[in-house]
């Protein structure tokens, strides 16, 4: 199975224009993933638009610089998000200012609890501002083995949500032995 | 403060540590909204509690206001204050703190609104009886361009109705330049701004750039504290500026402050604001430009020669509380000089030069004060504006006030990145400026000819 470019784009464009912010496609071999900024609704992509940037700013650069510092930065973040923590444990951090929450509805299971065996793509918790819910995603396979915050706490950008004892590092280890 | 206990400061650089500076004097908690950047920065070291907000770029951090408000209740804060720049003027802001039960320090969302499309503002103004600068309304096309500028004569300013504090403004000095011009200004309105509406203003060679501190409470009372004379300017970004305007007569220097404070009046503005007035040298008539709705950079040449501490001023009116002073009360007494330093390279076509300073050995004495953010290790990041300080000099008069700046700039000592300090140090020596024989063009025509004489 496969997408031709027209259906990707119509997929996009259905993202952009709904309030979701991921989209997980699976057929076959063919997995897709589309992610929104993280802490953007259309609302406030809106608001980004309108807004001018710092006006004491000397020269704005072109609009494509803009986009690429963008680009480069999303990776740092993405890289930075899961950091190594004590011997062979890794922390996923909070991408956004904003509530953390542990379960998707008050009545509904959380997300994972301590213990849980997590994969890359699996939704950890949310983080809400201002009525916009985001998932935040493990980035890494393994054990969930402390839950930082409590739910309905703010969360600081970068603060330490989760520490999770990485699956491949388990299995190297198990190897060995 | 009755209402006031804790304050979330939505800024950065110098301007945070300035407010977090008015809170610990008016025993209010202070909170710093940081981006990653800023979270070694002066204010985090010195408010009550730090909280991160977000990256360094200030679109994903400062720019948010569904952030800044989150921040702000998450922390138990009962009011913003959002400083200069970033969220100040936008009405989103200050209108989800109204819907969220916190107080925005500055103006009402209706004021923003009011002065913030500038277009807008020129209409207003205009039905005060206020002269405004001979112009147009909105400009659609290219041959309504042509017709205006038939009108009004060359030169001309575009600008950009969303623009504002220099920003969106472009030059047509001949009838050829107005098609690229034109073109260009619509397109950079549109990226910049999110709204292409231009309109043209007759662009005054000969002028001063006199601007009038108001401040309003609640109760209606509105007063101005003086003026400022903001001449100095390069790219229509203000350099150097001094209260009161030197050589202007006291019947002139009343009518601008009345007309400021009419403004403020009739438009049923609260906290502070500065009315800003292009005053022609040829014609000795002064027209009403636009109005800031917020603390300005160059705030403390005011401070200096009134004795108010005009953020402390902002947040008891926030707090519903009634100026501390009448009109009649208002005493200014001597002069007061700003240099804004900014870590650029002038001889670079003013380069912004982030890095880490090495040295930082701000100058001290008899009528100096230097409001800063910087310290001895302090990395200044590419992110944000280039001002790393403001030196103020006060003295009984305005040579004293500028004796007082050049000895300070001569003790200012910075290592480890380029600042303009040199640059400040060139003009302050130029005869013209110590005579006040300058118009908002003067920077401009003193550079060309120093860089001509470079290269000869």
């Amino acid at each position: 199975m496969s997408l031709t470019e027209d259906e990707v784009i119509q997929i996009f464009k259905f993202i952009e224009d709904s309030n979701f912010d991921e989209f997980n496609l699976t057929m076959g071999d063919l997995k897709l993933v589309i992610r929104k900024r993280s802490g953007s609704s259309p609302n406030n992509e809106e608001h980004v638009v309108k807004l001018p940037t710092e006006p004491i700013m000397i020269e704005e650069p072109a609009i494509e610089t803009k986009e690429r510092n963008y680009e480069i930065k999303g990776q740092k973040i993405e890289e930075k998000a899961i950091e190594t923590f004590g011997e062979g444990f890794v922390t996923i951090k909070s991408p956004m200012l904003g509530t953390f929450y542990r379960r998707p509805d008050p009545s509904a299971p959380p997300y994972v609890e301590v213990g849980s065996l997590v994969e890359e793509n699996d939704t950890v918790c949310l983080i809400e501002i201002m009525k916009v819910f985001n998932a935040v995603k493990a980035e890494v396979k393994g054990y969930i083995d402390k839950i930082f915050p409590e739910s309905g706490q703010l969360v600081e950008y970068g603060q330490p949500l989760f520490l999770v004892r990485p699956y491949d590092r388990i299995e190297k280890k198990e190897m060995r032995a | 403060m009755n209402n006031i206990s804790r304050v979330l400061v939505a800024n950065r650089g110098e301007i945070a540590v300035r407010i977090i500076k008015a809170c610990k004097d008016l025993g209010i908690e202070s909170v710093a909204a940081v981006s990653e950047a800023d979270k070694d920065s002066m204010a985090a070291r010195m408010a009550n509690r730090v909280i991160c907000i977000g990256p360094p770029r200030p679109s994903e951090s400062y720019l948010r206001p569904d952030t800044i408000l989150c921040a702000a209740l998450g922390t138990g804060s009962d009011a913003i204050h959002p400083g200069y720049g970033f969220l100040a003027e936008q009405p989103e802001l200050a209108e989800s703190c109204r819907k969220n039960n916190l107080i925005f320090i500055g103006p009402t969302p209706e004021n923003l609104k009011q002065m913030g499309n500038k277009l807008l503002a020129r209409r207003m103004v205009k039905r005060y009886s206020i002269p405004i600068i001979p112009g147009s309304e909105k400009v659609a096309n290219l041959r309504e361009a042509y017709r205006i500028l038939e009108k009004i004569g060359l030169p001309v300013l575009i600008k950009a109705a969303a623009g504002g504090g220099g920003r969106g403004i472009k030059i047509v000095n001949s009838f050829d330049e107005l098609k690229i011009t034109f073109e260009t200004a619509a397109a950079e309105a549109r990226t910049a701004f999110g709204d292409e509406t231009l309109y043209i203003e007759r662009f005054f060679p000969n002028a001063r750039h006199i601007e009038v501190q108001v401040a309003a409470d609640h109760f209606g009372d509105v007063i101005h504290l003086g003026e400022r004379d903001c001449s100095l300017q390069r790219r229509y970004q203000k350099i150097i500026e001094e209260a009161p305007a030197p050589s202007i007569s006291n019947e002139l220097r009343g009518k601008i402050r009345k007309a400021g404070v009419k403004i403020a009046k009739n438009m049923k503005y609260e906290n502070l604001g500065t009315v800003e007035f292009i005053l022609d040298q040829d014609s000795n008539q002064f027209f009403f430009l636009e109005m800031n709705t917020r603390i300005q950079v160059e705030h403390p040449v005011t401070e200096v020669i009134s004795g108010i501490d005009l953020v402390r001023e902002q947040i008891r009116i926030a707090a519903n509380y009634p100026l501390s002073l009448s009109q009649g009360d208002l005493k200014l007494t001597g002069h007061a000089v700003e240099c804004r330093i900014n870590a650029e390279y002038s001889e670079a076509r003013f380069q912004p030069c982030p890095g880490r300073i090495t040295e930082w050995a701000p100058p001290k004495g008899d009528g100096i004060r230097v409001d800063s953010h910087c310290y001895p290790g302090y990395l200044i990041t590419p992110y944000y504006d280039s001002l790393i300080s403001k030196v103020i000099t006060s003295g009984g008069d305005r040579l004293q006030a500028i004796e007082r700046m050049q000895y300070a700039l001569q003790n200012f000592f910075v290592k480890g990145v380029e600042t303009t300090i040199p640059f400040l140090r060139f003009i302050l020596n130029q005869s013209d400026y110590r005579r006040g024989r300058v118009n908002t063009c003067w920077i401009e025509k003193v550079l060309g000819q120093h860089s001509a004489n470079n290269t000869r």
